[in-house]
């Protein structure tokens, strides 16, 4: 076993921040992902940014691989991850190819979206808002010819105008009928609450809609209840509200959906059932942490659902209270590629410190205050209350150490 | 506010006995809240498979019960309105010796003769149940009332139920201290405020002696740990729950003539195809402490006992392993009593590997306990104070 | 015919692509063309094919679902190898692919009690 070295599960933008970190300060770093391309889901990201220029992640990836390389960042791509062990201070990590040992591992495993069950879900032609993504703007694969993405939320706000940047037709976003698992995503009050916070991305009408319904819960019932039944156009994509899917159907793939008027609450109005024909359906059920291997780890857990789910306790330095075991990036919340990166950063630095005789107490220091002012500063906020959330994780972790 | 906080019984678990002694009660009529730490079934109730047997019950009283449960399940089946994954098709248990082979016979005589179901089952009887099964089987036996459901499903089915009946049901509400007021009403402080009850159940398995802890009542319940195997259907292996007779000597603590790292793990082979065709591999059982992490050493004898029984799985997929912790009582049998040292406390719990088994007869009994009724099976053998002090340690 | 998006208008053209990028493989024995490396469900998709199983219980037609490992919808039988993710299988000049097809119950030779 190589000493100081460091394994890094999860080469997003969190896990090769941290990979290049810890290379810069002379640790021998492998990185290990099960995807055959580095990145994670900064891969599909394309996005306009407030002064205009594009925020394409594929070459943000590629810079971020690039460098790790350059480094001496040794990379395990198409590895799935089985099982991780501790053994006196010695983490061994389980492929389905070799087996790994390390004092230092870093779980920056991303997220995962939540599906949304609806009649017809499992028909071919049917696939995540993410996956649409990834085939458009990895692959360059066209998901289809015509399609509609259920659910309305900043993913799927953004990944709309991306399949439409694509000459891809998406003929509408609309919310799932109402059941025990949709739940808030099929209350037009509740989706309309959270969409405020894209509101800025949209340099139309919708915004204008936003910012003067944001003032209050009142009007936010109004906005609703007045919301226009033919939608409110985002980048030319009707957003509809008082539209819910209740069935997608088809034979042996999708051929199409059954839309129907939704009242203020999210009931469907008797008989306004429509068919649309299209040949795919994007669910966009928002994104939640994907732990797995926390878990497999030990690690203890809490929900707080500003951050998205199942979270594991860690704390600023991104340190859990497993020894040598640290977590950056959505695996602790979700938010956007750019505080993943700064919490890589962070983490590397946690354990460049704990590997090293280096003391870098002003390098975290000032890691854990860029990770702050980069979450002041996202373009995307995922959750209105992520400062909350964070707030929450961190009163856990001082409560769970007074316990011990 | 306060006053919404009281009800008459508040259950403590919302495992599948919790959430049975939820639904019967609320079904008669109590006014009846139940907490649970985190969510429904996230304990024991999904760390297990799914089946509800007589099977592997000691001839009589628990095998009784056991039917008793059978026949509850069955009716529920028709009551809840969230379907479960019920499937009655028997099941069978196979001898690798005649060894073996001569006290399934005693089992057998001594099942019949308690009333139920069973029949001896010769070579071709199990090259007729499964090609899949190794060819040097001697035979084993079959038990044609025994059940398999979703324990997940049921839970949240009862859950549901008991909900339409008017139970209040808190999630992610932890009872961190418990004790009676002057009054003589049971206080109850969560993360989530205070609840107040006349009569409290403690249905937290094998968590258990926390809550019992609490009122200063000794549970002499322990974990013991379990491993189970989720594979992926790629040919339909069998139709219903197969076991190796060893399984019955591993539950009860009896010598088997098997491998020393075999015998240390309790691994023996319990087979149980899923409604989806999927298939749940088990069993280990092990005193280890609250600890769940999966040991993929004790996996590895898992599916090593698994292919000796059934070679052709060898080459099958697994989708994921996991492990739970039964609520193991030394004589096997549950606590399903009132306590009388804490008038109005109650204890459903100890059910070791027959917590889906036997839920539904204890939320009933539970019920007919709390209203004074006559109870369904007697309950002298699962008072709480059948133990030996020295047992209670 | 072609599904991919050989020019976009922020992307660009797909970088270097020429005939040796591309490799024959075979999915339920027909032979496809896929870009060397890239994902075989991508690859499958640029070739209109969306149904890449049929449910072994209900026989119905399944196909990608999350693309990133998780869902396992996308299994097929890669050079005879069961359950393997098209979603992050590099494709490779001369794979075979086949789908799953649904299990026939009496298959195990189980007895009719069984119901």
């Amino acid at each position: 076993m190589r000493l100081n070295n460091a394994i890094i599960i999860g080469a997003g933008p969190a896990g090769l921040t941290a990979a290049a970190t810890c290379a810069e300060n002379g640790m021998n770093v492998l990185v290990i992902d099960e995807y055959m391309r580095t990145g994670g889901r900064l891969l599909g990201q394309l996005y306009e940014e407030p002064d205009g220029g594009w925020w394409n992640g594929i070459e943000e990836s590629r810079n971020l691989y690039e460098k790790a390389v350059e480094l001496g960042v040794e990379f395990h791509l198409n590895t799935p991850v089985n099982n991780l062990e501790n053994e006196g201070g010695v983490w061994t990590i389980y492929t389905e190819q070799e087996i790994f040992q390390t004092e230092h591992l870093l779980l920056a495993t991303g997220a995962a979206e939540s599906p949304i069950p609806i009649p017809g879900w499992t028909l071919p032609g049917v696939m995540s808002v993410g996956a649409a993504q990834v085939m458009t703007n990895v692959h360059r694969v066209q998901p289809g010819d015509r399609g509609i993405i259920i659910g309305v939320n900043v993913l799927s706000a953004a990944i709309a105008m991306e399949l439409s940047l694509a000459n891809i037709e998406v003929v509408s976003l609309a919310l799932p009928e109402k059941n025990l698992i949709t739940q808030e995503s099929a209350n037009p009050k509740e989706v309309m609450k959270s969409l405020l916070h894209v509101s800025h991305m949209a340099p139309s009408k919708f915004a204008r809609w936003g910012s003067r319904l944001m003032k209050n819960s009142f009007m936010q019932t109004l906005g609703v209840n007045f919301y226009p039944k033919s939608g409110v156009k985002m980048w030319n994509i009707p957003v509809q509200l008082r539209k819910a899917v209740t069935e997608i159907y088809g034979d042996d793939k999708v051929e199409g959906v059954k839309l129907a008027t939704i009242n203020a609450k999210g009931e469907i109005v008797p008989g306004s059932e429509e068919n649309i024909t299209l040949d795919f359906v994007c669910i966009a059920g928002g994104l939640y942490p994907l732990a797995e291997l926390a878990a497999v780890a030990g690690c203890p857990f809490y929900l707080v659902e500003e951050l998205g789910g199942y979270v594991p306790l860690h704390n600023e330095r991104m340190e859990t209270p497993l020894q040598g075991l640290y977590v950056a990036g959505n695996i602790t919340g979700i938010e956007g590629a750019k505080v993943a990166a700064s919490q890589g950063r962070t983490a590397g630095l946690s354990m460049v410190c704990h590997a090293t005789e280096n003391q870098l107490e002003d390098e975290i220091n000032y890691s854990m205050e860029q990770t702050s002012k980069t979450r002041e500063e996202a373009h995307i906020q995922f959750h209105p209350e992520i400062d909350k959330g964070r707030t929450k994780i961190l009163n856990q972790w001082k409560s769970y150490h007074l316990e011990e | 506010m306060a006053n919404n906080r009281h009800c008459d019984v508040i259950v403590i678990g919302g495992g599948i006995v919790g959430s049975a002694i939820a639904y019967y009660c609320s079904k008669s009529e109590l006014d009846i809240t139940l907490l649970e730490k985190k969510e429904l079934a996230s304990g024991t109730s999904s760390k297990c498979d799914g089946n509800i047997l007589a099977v592997d019950k000691d001839p009589g009283f628990d095998s009784q019960m056991s039917l008793k449960s059978q026949n509850l399940v069955h009716k529920l089946k028709e009551e809840l309105e969230i379907p479960f994954d019920y499937r009655n098709p028997g099941s069978v248990l196979v001898c690798e010796n005649e060894l073996e082979m001569e006290a399934a016979q005693r089992w057998v005589d001594q099942q019949q003769e308690a009333g139920l179901d069973f029949r001896m089952l010769d070579r071709e009887d199990l090259r007729n149940e499964s090609s899949y099964l190794a060819d040097d089987l001697f035979g084993g036996l079959e038990c044609r009332t025994d059940s398999i459901v979703n324990p997940y499903m049921l839970t949240y089915a009862m859950g549901q139920g008991a909900k339409k009946f008017g139970a209040k049901i808190h999630t992610h509400t932890e009872v961190k201290n418990l004790y009676k007021n002057q009054k003589k009403i049971f206080v109850l402080e969560t993360n989530h405020g205070t609840f107040t009850a006349n009569k409290v159940v403690n249905a937290c398995g094998a968590w258990a002696p926390y809550i019992g802890e609490m009122l200063d009542i000794n549970i002499p319940i322990k974990p013991r740990k379990g491993h189970v195997i989720v594979a992926s259907r790629q040919k339909p292996v069998a139709s219903r729950n197969v076991m190796e007779f060893g399984y019955l000597i591993s539950k009860f603590g009896g010598e088997r003539q098997v491998d020393p790292i075999t015998e240390k793990y309790g691994a023996a082979l319990v087979f149980e195809p899923t409604e989806s065709q999927n298939f749940l591999v088990g069993s280990s059982r092990q005193f280890n402490g609250y600890d769940t992490k999966v040991d993929h050493d004790v996996v590895k004898h898992i599916a090593k006992r698994a292919v000796r029984f059934f070679p052709k799985i060898r080459d099958m997929t697994v989708i994921r392993t996991y492990a739970g912790l039964r609520p193991w009582t030394i004589d096997h049998l549950p606590i399903i009593s009132h306590v009388e040292e804490a008038p109005g406390f109650y204890i459903a719990a100890g059910h070791e590997g027959d917590g889906i088994s036997l839920a539904a007869i204890t939320g009933k009994v539970i019920e007919e306990m709390i209203n004074g009724f006559e109870t369904s099976i007697p309950t002298e053998p699962l008072r709480y104070d059948r133990f030996s002090m020295e047992e209670r340690v | 015919m072609t599904r991919r998006i050989l020019d976009h208008p922020i992307l660009g053209k797909m970088e270097d692509l020429d005939d040796s990028n591309y490799v024959s493989f075979q999915f339920n024995e027909v032979i496809y063309q896929g870009i060397e490396n890239e994902s075989l469900a991508a690859a499958l998709l640029a070739n209109g094919i969306r149904t890449l199983r049929y449910h072994e219980e209900s026989g119905r037609a399944r196909g990608i679902y999350c693309n990133i490992g998780h869902c396992y919808e996308c299994r097929v039988t890669i050079d005879g190898r069961p359950g393997v993710r098209a979603c992050l299988t590099p494709v490779k000049e001369g794979m075979d692919v086949v789908s799953g097809k649904p299990i026939s119950s009496n298959e195990g030779g189980v007895s009719s009690e069984a119901e």
